[in-house]
């Protein structure tokens, strides 16, 4: 999809066409998490032996536009004593923030907006901007209980971006890019390659996985980790003062974000939009059918982390706010600093030979680096000591030393 | 293409710094501040460096500005009282203003009919981050070692002031807290009714 | 790059930092319980460290010039060991571990035993060793930073006391304003020069950007050292922190200081000592006069010995100014004999407590030959040598600065020193008319062993019948200044 830039003719053609690709993506994105809102509480009604919505529309299919409508219509109310620009700025930022970060998820082989190389670093920034909207919105309204939700809710997710970062870490590391196409392809084959759970290192992993799963939890303000919005102690947090298309935005913003963190699980841990098994005779097929099902696959996998995220909220009872620091800091933090250490010793020891490296980088399985091969490696001058213009595994071996 | 953008981010840049220093508000002035470290990575990414920019971010704009708008907004912060200082250095202000602007003219003009040094802007590897990488846990690692050691000076620096051991706070042992069980805490009695237990 | 031979250079430093991870680690665990014990552990290590660096010294062949952390892109490497930093390590590591055993008893009567100081003082040092032995600005810095941080936080140990905190604070918000001048100066020679190692730099020619970043990186060196005009923070951060803490202030990180701008000097813009001359002297006749001036009408005792120390500090940086080949060794011999007194000195006010408090007013000192002659007697022969009164030691150091600054021809410079030390008369003579000739001022506590020890030591050492010691102390100088 990168490639589409070049034939929208010159510069013009190209930005409209990148408006076009982003605008289409957000519109599917919102009306999916529409459903997935619905889904939510569909769940929550479940568990608690209720239906749930059922009214607007076939099922209630229709409840989140219906809310949509409402919200929209309705006054905007601004309190006295906020100040206002900033009031106003901050939902648009959570929501604004919440939607670029899918601007580098690759949802199917060769669809993504902006194949970032830094990629798993712009989500880890992104998402670490995200603490702006609520602290913004928490001052600006002026008023105790939003301040103190607001300040709850930046110290909860400062505290929990750093175990994200370090989960992040090892797989980076098994990886050995920051692209988050290369993270999904690293996952190719079948179900025992995923990260969570490929042999040997499941033992790491999947502990990593379940780590990064309940940091997403508290990273996105969830149950049982939503104490900046905990009603019994803050009525609604920084969200107190708002109404309206602001509360809304805060609002998508939240879903957009726990919708985002569910496909960084599935692109992390579990494959992204890789089949669970090779099914044998699919690569004859034609490419964009292949790139559909793999979005299928994305998207059902991203649906499944999504009911876990709504069977916790539904189960699960709220933490006390210090509990949820010890947790944080305590010991995920080194738990996840461990893990880092663990995985790459065994990445350092596994490569010691540059075997499995040598044996990735020769697409061909000639046994020697050739010219297209090359290319996709940055090797010092002089590493070709016999100059016959490919580089054998010997060579390649000694390529520290020349 | 490039150009354009440039522009427009740095006119960002500058303005925003300018609002930094202008602005009434702190707290609108920390805002102008991460705007301005947010589109200095903007600048970042247009000559190549996107790693950098990437860290600029994380790190600037997602920790460090992230304590001063905490601090910022918890204090209580007299605007008048603030501006009147302001009136006092306003002189002294503007002349050490002047002198490096002045120093920074001076080096800008050597650097542009003196010459100057020319910089390796290829590093021969596929990313920023490899690049990096290559040099920082290779060439540097002495300096790498070293930073960790000032970090942790600075941490225990931190411990060292702020922690106190007040012994008339109640702790909470948290592991005797999930350690609990349900027949320590829950008892079943059989109330007849009218009688209490 | 060759890493064993890499860490085999650097085997003090690598000593002092894990001896400093394991003793935090220890600390973390056993609590303040250990905190006697990991002082004791890192006064070992910082004399082990010291013996290494003198091992290295004593075989030069092992050391000399040798290059560290070599790589293709510095091809000189970001460390490196010459006989003139390895001199100022030796004795920098040394005093370091002299300072830490002295101050056991105040931590103990004030309530400031905690683990931590010890392995503040070690990580200091450590950057104290790396910032000497930097081949880089980038290794300057980072030793520089390391040091700084861990006094800062020294400073501000004593938390509970206002002063302490606000020793702290001043010192850190000056600290960094320095470093920033530092940075800004390097940026500046890396954007003329092309690089950070110090070879680049010395081949570089010199330009209006090298010129100003030289300037700058003076300006943040002279802040480290507390050379005027960047000593403001002396006085109160010395009247401030806690005594230990300023015992060693005035010791390991004063000779560590001095000697990296004389090594930053000597080497980094050794070719163009004519960009540099001119600002190191006035910055020197500066800091003497202001030294000798500021100090008359104190009446603190730490407050006279950090102006002391501002004015000791021109002095030595008059041999600076007279450039390697005529004041390398005199800085070396100067400091060297000046920290030796000083620690002795603040040896003196550490021991001295009058009902559980330390004294620090002049008045204190009044009639102490009657109470304490034997210390009354090692503070005399410490005070002669610090204000250079022959017979003391001092003297000579002082005799080798001024015979430096004559032979470069700065005859203006050496007139300036000679008139600020007798001014500095004044002050450092009131100091021995309190204690000689004054009534007594009341009883004084028991003095500890180990500090009374100390002054002795010292004072031994300041006194002219060790002439021997100085004679080879000038010996080791030359060779120092020669490799």
């Amino acid at each position: 999809m990168e490639n589409l830039f070049q034939w929208g003719g010159g510069m013009w053609g190209g930005i409209g066409l990148a408006v076009l690709q982003i605008v289409t993506f957000v519109v599917i994105l919102l009306v999916l998490i529409a459903f997935l809102l619905l889904f939510d509480r569909k769940v929550w009604a479940a568990v608690q032996l209720r239906k749930g919505p059922n009214v607007v529309g076939p099922f209630g299919l229709l409840q989140s536009f219906a809310d949509l409508i409402k919200f929209v219509l309705k006054e905007v109310i601004i309190p006295a004593g906020a100040n206002k620009t900033v009031f106003l700025l901050a939902p648009v930022i959570t929501l604004t923030l919440a939607l670029v970060g899918w601007a580098v998820i690759p949802v199917a082989p060769g669809w993504v907006i902006s194949n970032l190389n830094v990629g798993v670093l712009y989500l880890f920034a992104v998402s670490s901007l995200g603490v702006y909207g609520i602290i913004m919105g928490g001052w600006a309204s002026n008023s105790k209980y939003p301040f103190l939700g607001g300040l709850r809710s930046a110290a909860q997710m400062v505290s929990y971006e750093v175990s994200i970062g370090f989960v992040i870490v090892t797989v980076l590391l098994l990886v050995g890019s920051l692209n988050l196409s290369d993270v999904v392809e690293n996952q190719a084959g079948g179900i025992w390659n995923w990260h969570a759970f490929a042999f040997p290192t499941i033992f790491v992993m999947f502990p990593m996985f379940v780590i990064f799963f309940i940091s997403a939890l508290a990273e996105t303000n969830r149950p049982p980790f939503d104490l900046p919005e905990a009603e019994s102690e803050l009525v609604a947090g920084y969200q107190v003062e708002y109404s309206s298309s602001p509360y809304l935005m805060f609002m998508i913003g939240e879903y957009v974000s726990i919708v985002l963190m569910c496909s960084m699980l599935t692109i992390l841990f579990f494959g992204g939009w890789h089949m669970p098994l090779p099914i044998p005779g699919v690569d004859g097929l034609p490419e964009w059918l292949l790139s559909l099902g793999g979005l299928l696959v994305f998207i059902v996998k991203t649906t499944f982390f999504f009911f876990l995220f709504a069977m916790v909220k539904a189960i699960v009872p709220r933490y006390r706010y210090d509990q949820l620091m010890r947790l944080g800091w305590k010991i995920f933090l080194p738990t996840s600093l461990v893990a880092v250490v663990i995985v790459s010793a065994y990445v350092t020891f596994q490569n010691a030979s540059g075997r499995q490296e040598f044996d990735r980088l020769d697409a061909d399985s000639s046994g020697y680096l050739e010219a297209p091969e090359l290319a996709a490696v940055i090797l010092p001058s002089g590493v070709d000591t016999d100059n016959d213009g490919k580089v054998s595994l010997a060579e390649y071996r000694d390529r520290a030393r020349s | 293409m490039a150009l354009i953008a440039f522009y427009i981010l740095s006119t960002i840049v500058v303005l925003s710094a300018l609002f930094v220093v202008a602005a009434r508000n702190p707290v609108h002035s920390v805002l102008w501040l991460i705007l301005a470290f947010f589109t200095s990575a903007g600048l970042l990414v247009l000559i190549g460096a996107e790693f950098l920019a990437m860290l600029l971010v994380v790190v600037y704009v997602g920790a460090v500005a992230v304590l001063f708008l905490f601090v910022v907004m918890m204090l209580d912060i007299d605007f008048a009282e603030l501006k009147q200082g302001f009136q006092n250095y306003l002189v002294v202000g503007v002349l050490v203003a002047l002198a490096l602007l002045a120093e920074i003219g001076i080096v800008a003009a050597a650097a542009t009919f003196g010459g100057g040094t020319t910089f390796n802007a290829n590093p021969g590897a596929a990313t920023n981050a490899e690049a990096l990488s290559r040099v920082l846990y290779t060439d540097y690692l002495l300096l790498f070692q070293m930073s960790g050691i000032v970090l942790l000076v600075a941490m225990i620096g931190a411990i060292v002031l702020t922690l106190r051991a007040r012994p008339t706070v109640k702790r909470q042992n948290i592991a005797q807290q999930t350690g609990r069980k349900r027949k320590d805490a829950v008892e079943l009695k059989d109330v007849r009714p009218g009688q209490g237990i | 790059m060759d890493f064993l031979a890499d860490i085999n250079n650097a085997i003090p430093e690598a000593a002092l930092a894990g001896f400093g991870l394991v003793g935090l680690l220890l600390g973390a665990i056993g609590g303040d319980r250990t905190a006697g014990l990991i002082r004791l552990l890192a006064a070992v290590a910082l004399v082990a460290a010291s013996v290494l660096t003198a091992y290295q010294f004593q075989h030069p062949g092992a050391a000399d010039g040798i290059a560290a952390f070599a790589s293709a892109t510095s091809p000189d490497g970001l460390y490196r060991v010459t006989m003139f930093t390895l001199f100022a390590k030796t004795v920098t590591y040394a005093l370091a571990a002299l300072a830490l055993l002295m101050s056991g008893g105040f931590l103990k009567t004030s309530q400031m035993e905690r683990y931590e100081y010890p392995l503040l003082i070690v990580f200091g040092s450590l950057g104290a060793g790396l910032m000497l032995s930097a081949n880089d600005l980038m290794t300057l810095y980072v030793g520089i930073e390391t040091l700084s941080l861990s006094s800062y936080v020294l400073a501000a140990f004593r938390r509970d006391s206002l002063k302490s905190a606000e020793a702290g604070l001043k010192y850190f918000v000056l600290g960094a304003l320095a470093s920033g001048l530092l940075l800004y100066g390097s940026s500046l020679i890396y954007g003329f020069t092309g690089g950070t190692a110090y070879a680049v730099i010395a081949a570089a020619p010199i330009s209006v950007g090298l010129t100003f970043g030289l300037v700058f990186v003076v300006c943040g060196l002279s802040f480290k050292a507390s050379a005027a005009p960047f000593h403001i923070w002396t006085p109160d951060v010395y009247e401030g922190a806690p005594a230990p803490v300023v015992a060693f202030f005035s010791t390991a990180p004063k000779i560590a200081a001095v000697a990296l701008l004389a090594h930053v000097m000597f080497v980094t813009f050794g070719p163009h000592e004519e960009a540099w001359r001119q600002i190191i002297s006035i910055i020197s006749a500066a800091s003497m006069l202001i030294g000798a001036f500021g100090a008359l009408m104190q009446n603190s005792i730490k407050r006279i010995l950090a102006y002391s120390s501002i004015s000791n500090v021109g002095f030595a940086l008059i041999g600076v100014a007279a450039g390697v080949g005529n004041g390398a060794a005199s800085v070396l011999v100067y400091m060297t004999l000046y920290v030796i007194a000083t620690l002795g000195m603040f040896g003196g006010v550490l021991a001295l407590r009058r009902g559980g408090r330390a004294i620090d007013n002049v008045s204190d000192l009044n009639g102490l030959v009657k109470q304490k002659p034997g210390m009354a007697l090692g503070l005399l022969v410490l005070i002669f040598s610090v204000a250079g009164i022959p017979p003391a030691a001092g003297f000579w150091g002082k005799l080798q600065v001024f015979q430096a600054g004559l032979q470069a021809d700065m005859t203006w410079l050496v007139l300036v020193g000679a008139l600020s030390s007798v001014v500095s008369l004044g002050y450092y003579l009131r100091l021995v008319w309190a204690m000689f000739m004054k009534p007594s001022a009341g009883e004084l506590d028991k003095t500890d062993i180990s500090i009374g020890i100390i002054v002795l030591v010292t004072s031994l050492l300041m006194f002219p019948i060790l002439t021997v010691t100085i004679q080879m102390l000038l010996e080791t100088a030359a060779r120092a200044s020669g490799g």
